[in-house]
């Protein structure tokens, strides 16, 4: 990197009279050796210090007789993942979360594309005060609302129903998830659309075929941001839904915790263990299509 | 180009329309019960006990009371200094550092670096405020680090609680804050950054002088989103410390939760819940308010 | 303003239609709800198969069953949310002593004094049991089905190094500091004692810790005599003092240990089975985490651990203190089955079924018949002081305010044992929080 960029920056240089006169090609590469290393040191360094406390749970899980410290076990074992890997325990629970939070997530996501082109393309002066509300409230913490919600349901009838539950989730991502697709949709120029109207597309159309590839990164984005935060949301489920085969995982992880506040470690490590990995894996597979993890960075820097 | 009124209302309601369903979705299930809960602040509503049979209108009689109360503004300053440092120090400043450095890193490096910062944050909340209870326990891992080191141990949840609680929040959401200026980075040209360094100007000058302001927008937009989503944390805290020992880790949220919830005081609780959207709003005014400075 | 409130809470209150059919003939279905906690299944096995025979015996009317999945705090706000609404509601609810009284302040719960008066079984209700669940009207809400107790546990190889009697019982307070001190002085490196006095420990400060010593005192934590809190007490004072002691010359854990949220289980699965702590002021169900099946297996436990009950101050009668807690069968008031929801609840507690759930959920029976009973005799038989002090056992003053006096309890527990105040000054601040929670004219002095 360093001797193909010293020839470039030679090329930009300027010099003018009065400013220290430019450093040398040497002490050019000497110093781009150091900051490159010192880069490369940092980031493993910040890396090496976020991976142990990751470390409890890898080995609490393994671990028969698991306590809070981290430490190696005395009985290796498979046992915890074993008694944890029941339908009821683990299957159901993971798959209500799927459908659950999958659904809530695919709702956001519509209505925020649809929502995000109209606020783009819309013109008024409402629009920043509207946005900046919307914003804002993502501030709330949701548990403040949660008896209103209560008392709502059960007059519209949607207690302990998945599909009201997944209502509820929706509108509580939409404010985030509005905000990121309108930037994205922002970064669409309107002659695309005005190409296509001219040539007798209507406007879903036009959405559905020139919009939709484009902004797919902003989907992607929006999707990951999402889900991630409704997997681990445990209060609205809670109190949403009543029969218990209804529940989510981020309930159920109660069910590591016992009358007298006893709490079975090892199989707690097993099961966040397990619990983790669908938004692991929706990660790993969204950022792949992207390019990289790193273009989700690009919905928000605004 | 006069449009007859008709067409001009056509074109807003097509323009509106996609609106619609987003619009419906949150009128109903968000703001709705937002205004109830505005109301319950001014009631004496409670999920059990008297105040459930019949709750009364009370006028500001919650507001009076939490400003009133100790444990209110202890809740305040906790949520600040909990705010200030895993937010607007910890994170913004880590995500930064990362971003910048991961621009000049191996590939494999960025990809292992990011694949832990990123993975702290996709964690849910629950397992991560009981990891962070493990690492910090007295016989928890970061005591056994130190003392390999030779350094002294502390039990850090007893001592420094609100610091603890920090620390762990920005260990979990650093990450967002590294994508947002990774793609803000990317989008500086190389050749601005070069020319400077040709020109003598050191690492440090660089990026004060340069890299900093051109992603200015970038940094206010990350800064007000990670506060607000730092000033409704409760999951990490609440499993962490409960928000003890004593109060001293009680933010509002966890305050909130034990008023409305551990004691049932549903007005008490909304009225404190209002007051955080307040500390929040103020926030946001203070950023936009930079943000407007800087872009005139 | 009322109109605005009926937008509010009439959604809660008052909407949708209930559910069920009628209570006499035809089909219809009760719900049930409970805590789920733990992988603990005894609950749930239980109610199977109660619920079977039920059905068996009554053709055409089914129980629905409705664990929730929760701890303490978030069972309590759910059922709370439930009992609001008749589509919601459900018909027997599992109400813990300690907040049944909010709910019926709240009138959440059905008296159940008709069906009581009926019902033969009653009269085998020891008189303090069948207080649990009477509110201040008088009126009785709800049928406890066992309870637990407090005491001291303590390790034996522990009092035999320290040349403690292996049957301990001590009298007076001074009685367990004094092997306390002993322990400390022949057995370094080992934690001679332990009593709940953090506000991470909860109500087991509250319980366990405080209660256990003011109810040794002659004073109280409320008058029912006159309907109010007690402030100012010096028996109030004597037990922050005990805690000032304790703490003071380190017979206890160390603050930072002390304030843990999970102090309860590293007690009982580790310093325990460690040897690691002589004496812990904890509750009957200790001795579930090392079943077989609990979190920490230990077969040799009843040969390691001793039990004593806990003494009154300075021996005053009846000589040893204990407070209960314990679970009662309730019936929601907007249940529309309230008659089959009352021939649940008596087939839950008939003497069969009542013996076998106190000996699957180890608890303390609080009927005479059952406490007779073989099968528990001989489960029981392993805790026998915890089961005999039961005679003597104490339930919390459970009113709606107990919760928050009980967090003010906690306070006051924690600044003496972390030093920050005195005995005196946290007194003070206590009787002044008390003085906020329920108004001045609702305390008096003893």
């Amino acid at each position: 990197m360093t001797a193909t960029n010293a020839g470039q920056t030679a090329q930009t240089a300027r010099v003018s009279p009065t400013r220290p006169r430019p450093r040398t090609h040497t002490t050019h590469v000497r110093g781009r050796l150091a900051a490159l290393i010192l880069a490369n040191v940092g980031v493993l360094a910040v890396a090496a210090i976020f991976v142990i406390p990751l470390l409890w749970v890898l080995l609490a899980s393994v671990n028969r007789t698991a306590g809070l410290t981290v430490s190696l076990p005395d009985h290796w074992t498979l046992d915890n993942f074993r008694a944890v890997l029941t339908p009821e325990t683990t299957y159901r629970p993971m798959l209500n979360g799927v459908i659950l939070c999958g659904g809530a997530a695919l709702l956001t996501i519509i209505c925020a594309t649809l929502a995000g082109y109209a606020l783009s393309r819309f013109k008024t002066r409402y629009k920043r005060p509207f946005l900046l509300t919307i914003l804002f409230s993502t501030g709330l913490p949701i548990t403040a609302i949660m008896v209103p919600v209560y008392g709502l349901f059960v007059q519209l009838n949607l207690i302990d129903t998945i599909s009201g539950t997944m209502l509820f989730m929706a509108a509580t991502g939409l404010p985030f998830a509005i905000w990121l697709m309108k930037n994205f949709m922002d970064s669409v120029p309107v002659t695309l659309e005005e190409a296509a109207w001219t040539d007798g597309a209507s406007r879903m159309k036009t959405l559905w075929y020139v919009i939709l590839p484009l902004v797919w990164p902003g989907i992607s984005v929006v999707a990951i941001f999402t889900f991630v935060g409704m997997w681990g949301n445990f209060f609205v489920p809670f109190v949403l839904l009543l029969s218990p085969d209804k529940l989510p995982a981020s309930v159920s992880i109660y069910t590591f915790f016992s009358q007298y506040g006893q709490v079975a470690y090892g199989q707690l490590a097993a099961y966040s263990l397990l619990y983790s990995g669908p938004v692991v894996i929706l990660f790993l597979f969204l950022s792949r299509k992207l390019g990289g993890a790193f273009a989700f960075g690009g919905a928000v820097k605004g | 180009m006069t449009t007859a009124p008709p067409a001009k209302l056509k074109r807003a309601v097509g323009q509106g329309a996609p609106l619609g369903p987003a619009a419906v979705l949150l009128l109903v299930f968000l703001f709705g019960p937002i205004l109830w809960s505005v109301y319950a602040a001014f009631t004496n509503a409670s999920l059990s006990g008297a105040g459930a049979a019949a709750s009364h209108f009370v006028g500001l009689a919650n507001f009076k009371k939490a400003f009133a109360a100790d444990g209110f503004y202890n809740s305040v300053v906790l949520t600040l200094v909990f705010t200030l440092i895993s937010a607007i120090i910890g994170q913004n400043a880590l995500g930064l550092m990362l971003a910048l450095w991961m621009r000049k890193s191996l590939r494999f490096v960025r990809a292992l670096g990011g694949a832990v910062v990123i993975g702290a944050w996709v964690l849910p909340e629950v397992v991560a405020g009981y990891l962070w209870y493990a690492f910090l326990a007295k016989d928890g891992s970061l005591n056994h680090v130190l003392s390999g080191l030779g350094l002294g141990t502390q039990d850090w949840l007893f001592s420094l609680p609100i610091v603890a609680v920090s620390i762990a929040n920005i260990w979990r959401g650093t990450a967002f804050s590294m994508l947002v200026y990774s793609a803000a980075l990317s989008d500086i040209p190389l050749e601005i950054e070069e020319a400077a360094q040709v020109d003598g100007a050191s690492g440090w000058r660089r990026l004060v002088s340069i890299t900093l302001p051109m992603i200015r927008r970038s940094i206010m937009t990350n800064l007000m989103l990670i506060t607000l989503q730092t000033l409704s944390v409760f999951g990490l805290i609440f499993t962490m410390t409960r928000g003890g020992p004593g109060t001293k880790s009680q933010t509002l949220p966890l305050y909130m939760y034990e008023q409305a919830f551990s004691f049932g005081n549903l007005g008490y609780g909304t009225a404190i819940a209002i007051m955080l959207l307040l500390v929040g709003a103020v926030f946001s005014l203070i950023y936009l308010r930079a943000l407007d400075v800087d872009t005139r | 303003m009322h109109l605005g409130l009926g937008l509010g809470l009439g959604l809660t209150a008052c909407s949708g239609s209930s559910s069920g059919g009628n209570t006499s003939g035809g089909n219809a279905t009760i719900k049930v709800a409970y805590q789920q906690f733990g992988e603990g299944k005894v609950m749930a096995n239980f109610l199977a198969g109660v619920k079977t025979e039920f059905e068996k015996a009554n053709p055409g009317k089914k129980i629905q069953l409705l664990p929730l999945v929760a701890s303490e705090n978030d069972y309590y706000t759910k059922l709370a949310l439930m009992l609001r609404s008749p589509s919601t509601t459900p018909d027997v609810v599992y109400e813990d002593t300690f907040l049944i009284n909010s709910d019926i302040k709240a009138s959440y719960l059905k008296p159940l004094d008709s069906y009581l008066a009926k019902w033969p079984a009653w009269g085998q209700f020891v008189d303090t049991a069948k207080g649990a669940a009477k509110a201040a009207d008088g009126k009785t809400y709800g049928v406890p089905d066992g309870t637990d107790t407090r005491g001291l546990w303590y390790n034996k190889h522990i009092f035999a190094k320290a040349g403690l009697p292996a049957n301990w019982q001590p009298k007076t307070w001074v009685d367990v500091l004094t092997a306390a001190r002993q322990i400390k002085a022949k057995v370094p490196g080992v934690t001679p004692l332990n009593i709940y006095a953090s506000k991470a420990a909860g109500e087991a400060t509250s319980m366990q810790g405080f209660e256990m010593l003011l109810y040794g005192t002659p004073n109280q934590l409320y008058d029912a005599k006159s309907s109010k809190w007690v402030v100012g007490s010096k028996g109030f004072l004597d037990a922050l003092g005990m805690v000032k002691t304790v703490f003071g010359e380190k017979l206890t854990p160390s603050p930072q240990d002390a304030t843990d949220a999970n102090l309860g289980n590293t007690i009982s699965q580790q310093w325990l089975p460690q040897d690691k702590i002589g004496i812990a002021l904890d509750g009957s169900w200790v001795n579930n985490t090392w079943q077989s099946t609990g979190p920490k297996p230990w077969p040799q436990w009843s040969s390691v651990m001793g039990e004593a009950a806990m003494p009154t101050q300075n021996g005053e009668a009846p000589g040893k203190v204990s407070l209960s807690g314990g679970w009662t069968w309730a019936i929601s008031n907007k249940s529309a089955n309230a008659d089959l929801a009352w021939k649940f609840i008596s087939e839950l507690q008939t003497e069969k079924n009542a013996a076998n759930y106190a000996v699957a959920g180890t608890q303390i029976a609080v009927r005479k018949d059952v406490a007779a009973d073989p099968t528990y005799l001989k489960a029981n038989s392993e805790t026998p002081v915890f089961t005999d002090v039961v005679k003597v056992t104490q339930y919390r003053p459970a009113y709606p305010e107990y919760p928050q006096i009980s967090n003010q309890i906690q306070v006051a527990m924690e600044s003496v044992m972390t030093g920050q105040q005195t005995p005196k000054q946290a007194q003070q601040v206590y009787d002044e929080a008390v003085k906020g929670i329920v108004g001045p004219d609702k305390t008096t002095t003893q």
